[in-house]
């Protein structure tokens, strides 16, 4: 084969760019060759046309239908078996997930709450996690310190005390 | 939900019926492409048992794939596609390297072109339907699988050089001399019957 046969079996099948299909037909005005070579692609793929139109399945209906649907009850319960798994798994996943994600919003306050900004000016809160009735408030420009500590209703008043340290 | 109503449905309705579920519906429709499906894993493998196995799983696979069938294609086509890929991965699976790279080398260096002179006259004008198909089964039988599996993507198939190669994983080059290797050889051979005629 050269490469002018397959410019012709390209522009048989309607591959070739309009520019080279000129040249084919070009070629096919005067080399009888060529025009052999049209028609014997021609003849085959006429003869191949008929071919798949004669071809039946060699089984009946009832057994060909029979064998797939033997093939789709055995992909579903495969399938039922696989999602069950598949859940438990999604399931464990988001367990860890929620907490995880818990931690990591109070690092990513933490990282904004003690961030430089506002025109250098820097403050820091902080509650201590043990004794929920202590608050503290740094204010590092000013050199503010402010201690918010809540007593019991009954020893003082329930506002709490606080008081500033400079 | 009588046999009458499935049976004179569209294809279309038995598509939204199956893929709500109902197996009566896909059986109307395995009922009546089975023989194109059938027959195009035949083309592709000329052997029965591996035609009727591939065709078979190509239905349970569009069993299981129904909802991504948007109907861009007939669902004849759609089918096709899914027992083409299925007959791929299988002869992928049985490729003998050992009697391809033989026939390889013949179509490279144009064996076949030296014992096939170009003729005009038609071979296979007279001959009888049923003697044709059987003739041309015969012939696609001594292809290798390379040259079959090109031959029946393009011309029953219908697709593109461009999408052949990807199929195949080779280059729109090497399609389109398997492709001219193949329809040559065809021809060489269906040009024997009218000989021995």
């Amino acid at each position: 084969m050269n490469e002018q046969d397959l410019k012709l079996q390209a522009h048989f099948d309607g591959e070739l760019p309009e520019a080279e299909a000129r040249q084919v037909m070009s070629r096919l005005a005067r080399d009888s060759d060529a025009v052999a070579l049209l028609h014997t692609l021609k003849s085959t793929r006429q003869a191949l046309s008929t071919f798949e139109a004669g071809i039946k399945v060699p089984e009946t209906r009832e057994f060909y239908w029979s064998k797939i649907r033997r093939g789709i009850e055995v992909a579903e319960a495969s399938e039922a078996r696989v999602q069950p798994v598949r859940e438990s798994f999604l399931f464990r996943f988001r367990r860890l997930l929620v907490p995880a994600a818990g931690v990591a919003l109070i690092v990513i306050a933490g990282m904004v709450l003690t961030r430089d900004d506002w025109a250098g000016r820097r403050v820091e809160l902080e509650t201590a996690l043990a004794d929920s009735k202590a608050f503290t408030y740094r204010d590092y420009a000013s050199g503010t310190t402010l201690v918010w500590l809540s007593y019991p209703a009954e020893q003082e008043n329930s506002a709490g005390v606080g008081g500033t340290i400079d | 939900m009588t046999e009458k109503r499935y049976s004179s449905a569209e294809d279309e309705a038995l598509v939204r019926w199956s893929q709500k579920g109902d197996l009566e519906a896909f059986e109307e429709l395995v009922a009546r492409h089975r023989d194109k499906i059938y027959a195009r894993a035949y083309s592709m493998m000329k052997n029965e048992e591996e035609a009727i196995d591939l065709s078979q799983e190509a239905w349970v696979k569009g069993w299981q794939r129904l909802a991504q069938f948007q109907g861009d294609a007939s669902f004849a086509t759609w089918m096709t596609r899914i027992v083409i890929n299925l007959c791929l991965d299988q002869i992928r699976k049985q490729k003998r390297q050992q009697t391809e790279s033989i026939e390889e080398l013949d179509e490279e260096s144009g064996g076949v072109e030296r014992q096939m002179p170009i003729f005009a006259p038609d071979p296979l004008a007279g001959l009888e339907r049923a003697e044709l198909r059987k003739e041309i089964d015969k012939a696609l039988g001594q292809l290798t699988h390379e040259h079959r599996t090109v031959l029946v993507l393009h011309e029953f198939q219908e697709m593109e050089y461009k999408e052949i190669a990807k199929a195949m994983d080779c280059s729109i080059g090497t399609v389109m001399s398997r492709l001219f290797y193949a329809r040559r050889k065809m021809a060489s051979l269906l040009a024997g019957l009218k000989k021995r005629d």
